[in-house]
């Protein structure tokens, strides 16, 4: 990066309400259709087919249709004495199945966010026109669909970049708030590692710039970026891996420990009780662990569109790691370095969210 | 009353000033630096590494490492079997003891092996003196060192170093730690009265005129060893109740402390070898203030006695059924949640006949195995542990969970998996197998709950290496059931021992081999106190819930039964 940028005189902090005003719109989430759809959702999801890709959930599920025939005949597994067992048999069906709905709704909720931030952010990515450089040197209008990696384009003040390239020729600055949330317009000129590479969807705001596309339409940094958002092609993090390995685990130990349990009614007679209240809190507890760790670490990439709308403060986006080639920080998810520290908020004017950059606290001199 | 708790909170702060001396010399040991034995032991140590072709200079992998502990523990354990089984053509042996039967010796020999010492034989009608120094005596000294070995080797692993050399770590345990120590403590025990001698029993003439065989033996340098490596078998059957193991209050004093002193310094090594002892201090004190409340609810239950029994003196006092009335309740307590919580399983009184609370304290240790522990793999349960909640409260807070700047994945929590998963199949599959056939396997003295409590406790016993054993099960030849319970606690103590031990080398292997991550303002710190009250939550979570139901069903309900004054 050259100096000349770091001494520009452009304020470091955004100006509110700048071209990012109108996008805020665009981002909201429509809160209550998701819920509404999440509900349905839940209900949807009690099919076993879904149920048995989430092993803990399934064996809540079976659990609670156990229970549940175990309220209609109390004895259907052997004689059990006792007052009122149908009445606790129903209330612990009652609780497992309200388990069984609410983590179905969470996930719901989550997916439904997901699936609305990627429409944000398809939104972002309009289809644009796109004026083609043709080798005679004349100028065809296509869509931005249409471009290929090779071709050159020329966009002017005001357009939609529609590809992901390199510039060739021209200084300009554009607006690149859509995906780093910083709102100062950064310098792009040809010749340089950092500053000469453009990213689709992002503004061209001043002068003109001829641009090599340099991804085939639906390979473009937007596009991985809705892809991971959306989840379809996302790889599970090895934290999750992890995390289900160890989930797995603690469901088999609740297994052992109530199938055992369940022998034990030879020695006595109590132990139908302990057995329904240890059934119940071992399914309570495994899966709002669960639970708890999806609400605060939805999905990786999930920070991008909060710090879209929240440009106030600089951080480095998830997103960055995602542009990287370097597969281990983009699969870790649950990773650290989205807290802001001093040495990120330096110089965001020489932030450019192109392939290969790190972070912006990293400057090239 | 007080007089009782005075001398435990004594000899715990005992244990807190004995804590990191012992821990910096353990740590001086395994680090190869200088120690006051050096001109003793250096060549003696030479010598065994050039006798057995062990280059002492030679790192293991994880798997090298547990390929030569296992190797290594085979072997013995064959010489062992041998051993008992010809002790009758061997020699000292002035009873004439003959063959044990074969699924005793076998089990001894597994037993003693894994240092649990579950004893289903008595030591004095049973073992001629050549089975219990050369055999018995000789698994004593190997088992713990196997064990101090696999603890070094995992906090090697641990803090990025290489895993080391087996054959080197467990001579050098043997060699620095156990011998000398032993040979200390054994002077002690023989000054307090302990007999140390080769001849047969003495037959004396009572009082009222009949003649009594008094069993004696070469007892004092078998306790002193049977208590330093937390290995719990008696000399005699009665173990530590018996007053020729442990005469008076001051051996007792000294046995409480010898079990605890290497499972607590090994907390303080590891604060040495990563070089942050605040953290192992934060370890230690929580270990010793969840070791408080277990004896303080052991104490305060048996103090105020049994209900029933105080209904029919009409007055209030301590429950000394099955106690040794010259030790008392305070120290009786005292020693039974350190047995059992030190995996040493030698009680100065008859565990059956302890109060409810007390069987819930003592199963309550046997089953989490980290208050304490044993030598050495107790400390790397206690990291396991740690593994859990780093892992759990890093997704938390959105941090990737990595312990001292090595990442926790999937291979990581696979084995730690594996070794939280082994403990509660290997105590509750079995006992529910004996408990679905009372009457054919189980042999319990007591049915009901008290009898729930028997068969659980014995093979919680048997996975968590304790030995400790609630006498009044049929376990022993010639009960019918013995056969049964040989041959299963046979194998539930060599699974709950060498698995684990397995996965913790292995463990440690993929943490010495990972990149470390530099400490960043956004790393998990765990040596801090809200870190490690969270470990404690963990470590009572998974270990309280994993068994809740049995210990509701055993000692819990039995507690409420008498305290309802009703006789199970």
């Amino acid at each position: 990066m050259n100096s000349e940028f770091q001494t520009s005189p452009q304020p470091l902090r955004p100006h509110l309400g700048g071209p990012r005003a109108s996008r805020k719109q665009t981002l909201k989430v429509n809160t209550k259709s998701l819920y509404q759809r999440a509900v349905k959702e839940a209900f949807v999801k009690l099919n076993p087919k879904v149920m048995v890709k989430n092993p803990v959930m399934f064996v809540v599920w079976v659990g609670t249709i156990i229970t549940a025939l175990m309220t209609i005949d109390p004895n259907l597994f052997g004689s059990v004495p006792g007052k009122d067992l149908r009445f606790f048999n129903f209330l612990i069906t009652l609780i497992l199945f309200f388990t069984v709905v609410f983590a179905n709704f969470a996930e719901a909720v989550a997916e439904g966010r997901g699936k609305a931030q990627a429409d944000a952010l398809r939104a972002t990515k309009s289809d644009t026109i796109a004026q083609k450089l043709l080798p005679n040197g004349s100028i065809q209008q296509v869509s931005s669909t249409a471009l290929r990696r090779g071709d050159q384009v020329k966009v002017i003040a005001g357009d939609i970049i529609p590809s992901d390239g390199e510039v060739v020729f021209g200084v300009a600055s554009v607006d690149e708030s859509a995906i780093t949330g910083e709102s100062a317009p950064v310098l792009k000129e040809p010749g340089s590692d950092v500053a000469s590479s453009v990213t689709g969807g992002t503004r061209i705001i001043s002068d003109e710039l001829i641009i090599r596309v340099t991804s085939d339409p639906g390979q473009g940094f937007i596009d991985r970026m809705i892809a991971l958002v959306e989840g379809a092609e996302r790889t599970k993090t090895p934290n999750e891996i992890a995390l289900t390995v160890l989930l797995a685990v603690l469901t088999l130990v609740f297994l052992f420990v109530v199938a055992t349990t369940n022998r034990n009614t030879r020695v006595n007679t109590a132990s139908n009780t302990v057995r329904a209240i240890s059934f119940g809190v071992f399914v309570r507890s495994a899966p709002s662990t669960k639970a708890i760790i999806r609400s605060i670490n939805p999905w990786p990439g999930s920070d991008v569109t909060r710090i879209m709308s929240s440009s106030e403060m600089m951080r480095v986006p998830p997103v960055t790691e995602l542009a990287t080639s370097d597969p281990g920080s983009f699969s870790t998810g649950a990773d650290s370095p989205v807290i802001a520290d001093s040495s990120t908020l330096a110089t965001p004017k020489t932030t450019s969210p192109s392939d290969g950059m790190m972070s912006p606290a990293i400057t090239f001199t | 009353m007080l007089e009782g708790f005075f001398q435990i909170a004594l000899t715990l702060l005992i244990l807190v000033v004995l804590t990191p001396i012992m821990g910096s010399y353990l740590a001086n040991v395994f680090l190869g630096k200088k120690t006051f034995l050096d001109p003793v032991m250096t060549p003696l140590e030479q010598g065994i590494y050039l006798l057995g072709g062990a280059d002492p200079e030679e790192n293991m992998t994880g798997r090298q490492y547990a390929q030569a502990v296992l190797i290594s523990n085979s072997a013995m354990a064959i010489l062992v079997f041998l051993l008992l089984m010809f002790q009758a053509r061997l020699p000292l042996n002035p009873t004439g003891l003959g063959m044990p039967t074969w699924d005793t010796a076998l089990h001894t020999t597994i037993s003693f092996l894994v240092a649990a010492d579950l004893q289903h034989y008595s030591g004095e009608t049973t073992m001629s003196y050549f089975s219990q120094i050369a055999a018995l005596g000789f698994l004593m000294f190997v088992a713990p060192a196997t064990g101090a070995a696999v603890g070094i080797a995992f906090i090697r692993g641990l803090t990025g170093r290489p895993l080391g050399n087996f054959y080197v770590d467990l001579i050098r345990s043997i060699t620095r730690v156990l011998l000398p120590i032993s040979i200390a403590v054994g002077v002690l025990l023989l000054m307090a009265g302990v007999p140390e001698t080769l001849a047969g029993p003495q037959t004396v003439t009572t009082l009222e005129g009949a003649t009594q065989a008094i069993a004696r033996g070469p007892v004092a340098n078998f306790e002193s060893i049977k208590m330093l490596g937390d290995n719990g078998g008696g000399f005699f059957g009665a173990s530590s109740a018996h007053p020729y193991e442990n005469p008076n209050g001051g051996t007792n004093f000294l046995e409480i402390l010898c079990q605890l002193l290497l499972p607590a310094a090994f907390i303080y090594t590891y604060g040495v070898f990563i070089g942050n002892i605040k953290q192992a201090w934060l370890l230690f004190w929580m270990v010793l203030a969840i070791f408080g409340v277990l004896i303080g609810v052991t104490a305060v239950g048996e103090y105020f006695g049994n209900p029933l029994v105080n209904s029919i003196l009409g007055e209030q006092t301590p429950n000394l059924e099955g106690q040794e009335v010259r030790l008392g309740w305070a120290q009786t307590a005292l020693f039974a949640m350190t047995t059992t919580a030190t995996m040493t399983g030698s009680s100065n009184a008859a565990f059956d006949s302890l109060m409810p609370m007390s069987d819930f304290c003592a199963l309550f240790n046997m089953f989490l195995q980290v208050i304490w522990g044993s030598i050495g793999t107790g400390t790397a349960h206690l990291f396991v542990f740690v593994f859990l909640t780093v892992f759990l409260t890093g997704l938390m807070v959105g941090r990737t969970p990595e312990f001292l700047g090595r990442k926790i994945n999937k291979r990581e929590i696979t084995l730690v998996g594996v070794i939280v998963l082994i403990h509660p199949i290997l105590i509750l599959i079995p006992a529910c197998i004996t408990l679905g056939f009372p009457h054919t396997l189980a042999g319990i003295s007591n049915p009901g709950f008290h009898g729930l409590t028997q068969v659980v406790y014995e093979y919680a016993s048997a996975a968590a290496g304790n030995g400790s054993d609630m006498a009044g099960l049929g376990n022993s030849q010639p009960a019918p059931t013995a056969l049964w319970y040989n041959l299963t606690t046979g194998v539930v103590l060599w699974a709950g021992r060498f698995i684990p031990i397995i996965a913790v080398l292995l463990l440690a292997d993929s943490f010495s081999h990972q990149q470390m991550t530099p400490v960043t303002a956004s790393t998990l710190l765990t040596d801090n106190v809200l870190f490690t009250v969270i470990t404690a939550a963990t470590i009572l979570i998974l270990g309280v819930l994993t068994f809740l139901p049995v210990l509701a069903l055993g000692p819990v309900a039995e507690a409420f039964l008498i305290a309802h004054g009703v006789k199970s």
